[in-house]
C-alpha cells in the first residue's frame, strides 16, 4: 500500500514529505519508546507515535521507515520538522488516538 | 467487552489477581504517562510496554481498570503488587502494540479520544 | 387410591392444581424491599437449599413414612432410587392410609411420581414464585444435568438465605465506611472565618522508584476525608504531573494540599533550576526532559499543559537558577 493511500483513508495532515508519498508501506509499528522502535521495527513500516521531539525522525531515518504518523493532533517542534525534511522522513498528523489510528490501519490490511 | 474475550483476542495471559467480570468500555495504547492521564476514561484498558510502578499510579489516577503489557514485557513484582492493591487487572501478550490495538479495534472495542480535563470542566 | 397428577416441575409450570391455585406473591417495590428483590434474582436455589435430605426407598412402607414424618414434622418426603428422585409421599397420603388401615402399603404404590421440583441453578425468585402458586411446604431440588436429588428447599430456607446475605452485605459496607471521616462535617462543626486542612508532602528529586507515591497518598487521604473519586480526579491528575516534574527536573520539593469547604488547592514549591521560558514550557509537546526519562514514559512535554487543562485556576512563577512555585486549584 502506498503512503498516499493512507493519507487519504485516514485523513492525515502532511507536514513533511508531500513529495515522498509514493513510498510503499510494508507494515506498521506503534510505540512511544525509541529504544523499542530501534529494536523491533522494520524497513518500510509506518510508525505511529505521540512523540514529537527531534530524535523521532532520526530514529525513523536510521530504520528506513516509510513515515511517521503523529497522533492526537500533536504539533511537532520546529526542530523536529527540520530534521525530518533533512532526513527525508514524511511526518503526518492525525487527530485520532494511537489506538484508533492503528485500528484504522489494521482495517486497511496493514500488519 | 468482557476481559476474558479481550484476553482471547490478544492471546494474553493474566498476571496477578483476576477480575473475571470486568467489562471494558474503551481502549488506549500509549507509552507516555501524561497522555494516559489525559486521554483515558474510567472503565478503559491501557495497552503499554511500560512496566514501572508509575504506570499503575497513572492508571489508578486516570481510572483505567485493566492494563495489557505488550511485546511480552513482564512487569516486576512491585508493579504487580501495586496493581493488586489498586484493583487493576493485569495481563501480558507477546503481540506488539500495533497488532494488539488492531485486533481489538477490529473486534469492536472503541478508543478513548477525548481530552479528560477539557471535557470534565 | 386416586393418583394425584401434579404438573411436571420445571421452571415455568403454572401449578394449577385443583383447589390450590394461588397467585405469586406480590413484592411491593419500596426502596427497602428493592435490595431483597434484587437478591432473590441473584441468589441461586443451591445457595439456600438444605443439602441434607431425608429420603426413603420405594420399597419402604407407610409405617416408615409415619415415623419419619412424625419425628421430623415434615409434610412430605422424597422417594429416591439410586440418587434419583422417583416420587414423593405427602402427609395427605399418610392420613389416607391411616384411615384405610393400609399402613403396610409400599411407598412405591402410593407415591406421586410427577413431582414439582426446582433446579439447583435456578434463581431464588423461582422458588418464591412456586411457593406462591403451589400450596406445598417444600420442593425437592434437582441437578439440571444429572437430574439427581441435590437437596430440598423450604420457605424458611429462603428467608434465612436472604437474611444472611443482607447481613454480610451490610457488614461489608459498614467496614468500608468505617475509615471515612466526613470533611464536610469538619467544616460545619468547626466554624471560623477561615477553616482549612493542610496536608504537606515532600518529594525527593531523581527518585524514580517512588515517583507517584505522594500524589497517590494525597488521593487516598482525600477519599478517606469523604470526597468521591470523580470530585478529586482532576486534582490528582495535576498533582501526579507536578510530582513527576519535581522528580525529573529538581533535587526535590514540597507539595502542599490545602483543603477548604469550596475548593482544593495544591502548591508545589521547589528550589530547582527554574523554567527559563514559561510560555514555551506551557506548549503541548515541548519538553526539556533528558532522553532516559522518555524511555520511562515521561517527558512528553504534556505535564504543565495537562495541569492547565484539568484545573480551574493555575499560577506559575519561576526564577531561573532559584526555583519554581506552581499553584493550582479545583473547585469542589
Amino acid at each position: 500500500m502506498k503512503l498516499k493511500e493512507l493519507v487519504k483513508s485516514l485523513n492525515l495532515k502532511v507536514l513533511v514529505g508531500r513529495d515522498l508519498l509514493d513510498r510503499d508501506v510494508t507494515g506498521g509499528y506503534a510505540s512511544d519508546m525509541l529504544s523499542d522502535v530501534l529494536a523491533n521495527s522494520d524497513k518500510g513500516y509506518i510508525w505511529v507515535t505521540m512523540q514529537t521531539h527531534p530524535n523521532v525522525p532520526a530514529v525513523a531515518s536510521t530504520k528506513d521507515l516509510s513515515g511517521i504518523i503523529i497522533v492526537n493532533g500533536r504539533k511537532p517542534e520546529a526542530q523536529t520538522l527540520r530534521k525530518a525534511e533533512e532526513k527525508k522522513v514524511p511526518i503526518l498528523v492525525s487527530q485520532w488516538s494511537t489506538y484508533k489510528v492503528v485500528g484504522k490501519l489494521y482495517e486497511l490490511g496493514i500488519r | 467487552m468482557k476481559i476474558k474475550q479481550i484476553m482471547k483476542i490478544l492471546e494474553a495471559e493474566a498476571i496477578g489477581a483476576q477480575r473475571d467480570n470486568l467489562d471494558i468500555k474503551t481502549g488506549c495504547g500509549s507509552d507516555l504517562m501524561s497522555d494516559v492521564l489525559v486521554f483515558t476514561r474510567p472503565g478503559s484498558m491501557l495497552l503499554t510496554g511500560l512496566t514501572s510502578r508509575q504506570v499503575i499510579y497513572t492508571a489508578s489516577t486516570a481510572g483505567v481498570e485493566a492494563i495489557c503489557f505488550v511485546r511480552g514485557k513482564k512487569p516486576p513484582e512491585e508493579t504487580i503488587k501495586l496493581a493488586e492493591e489498586k484493583k487493576i487487572a493485569l495481563m501480558i501478550t507477546n503481540l506488539p502494540m500495533f497488532e494488539s490495538c488492531g485486533r481489538l479495534y477490529d473486534k469492536g472495542l472503541v478508543g478513548c479520544s477525548e481530552l479528560a480535563g477539557a471535557s470534565e470542566k | 387410591m386416586k393418583r394425584k397428577t401434579w404438573l411436571f416441575g420445571t421452571s415455568g409450570s403454572t401449578g394449577k392444581t385443583k383447589g390450590r391455585t394461588r397467585r405469586p406473591p406480590r413484592i411491593q417495590k419500596t426502596a427497602k424491599t428493592q435490595k431483597t428483590q434484587q437478591l432473590s434474582y441473584e441468589l441461586k436455589i443451591k445457595e439456600a437449599m438444605s443439602k441434607k435430605v431425608l429420603t426413603l426407598k420405594p420399597n419402604r412402607t407407610m409405617m416408615d413414612v409415619r415415623k419419619v414424618l412424625k419425628d421430623h414434622r415434615f409434610t412430605g418426603i422424597p422417594i429416591v432410587e439410586s440418587g434419583r428422585l422417583v416420587g414423593i409421599v405427602s402427609i395427605e397420603d399418610l392420613i389416607n392410609c391411616l384411615t384405610a388401615g393400609s399402613m403396610e402399603t409400599m411407598v412405591k404404590d402410593i407415591m406421586t411420581t410427577k413431582v414439582v421440583t426446582l433446579f439447583s441453578d435456578e434463581p431464588l425468585i423461582h422458588a418464591i414464585n412456586k411457593f406462591g402458586s403451589h400450596g406445598f411446604g417444600r420442593f425437592p431440588v434437582l441437578d439440571r444435568d444429572s437430574k439427581k436429588l441435590m437437596g430440598i428447599i423450604t420457605k424458611q430456607d429462603i428467608i434465612e438465605c436472604l437474611l444472611s446475605t443482607l447481613q454480610s452485605l451490610y457488614h461489608a459496607r459498614e467496614s468500608k465506611k468505617g475509615n471515612r471521616y466526613q470533611v464536610a462535617r469538619l467544616f460545619a462543626d468547626v466554624p471560623s472565618d477561615w477553616t482549612t486542612l493542610i496536608l504537606k508532602y515532600h518529594v525527593k528529586g531523581g527518585d524514580f522508584g517512588k515517583a507517584g507515591e505522594k500524589s497517590d497518598q494525597l488521593k487516598g487521604n482525600l477519599l478517606k476525608l469523604g470526597y468521591a473519586d470523580e470530585q478529586i480526579r482532576r486534582l490528582i491528575i495535576s498533582a501526579l504531573e507536578a510530582e513527576m516534574n519535581l522528580v525529573i527536573f529538581t533535587s526535590g520539593g514540597d507539595m502542599i494540599a490545602q483543603i477548604e469547604p469550596d475548593k482544593m488547592t495544591v502548591k508545589v514549591i521547589d528550589d530547582g533550576p527554574g523554567i527559563p521560558d514559561i510560555e514555551l514550557a506551557m506548549q503541548p509537546g515541548y519538553s526539556t526532559a533528558p532522553d532516559f526519562v522518555r524511555e520511562l514514559g515521561f517527558g512528553a512535554g504534556m505535564g504543565l499543559p495537562n495541569i492547565k487543562n484539568c484545573t480551574d485556576e493555575m499560577k506559575l512563577e519561576s526564577w531561573p537558577g532559584k526555583g519554581t512555585n506552581l499553584e493550582f486549584s479545583v473547585y469542589s
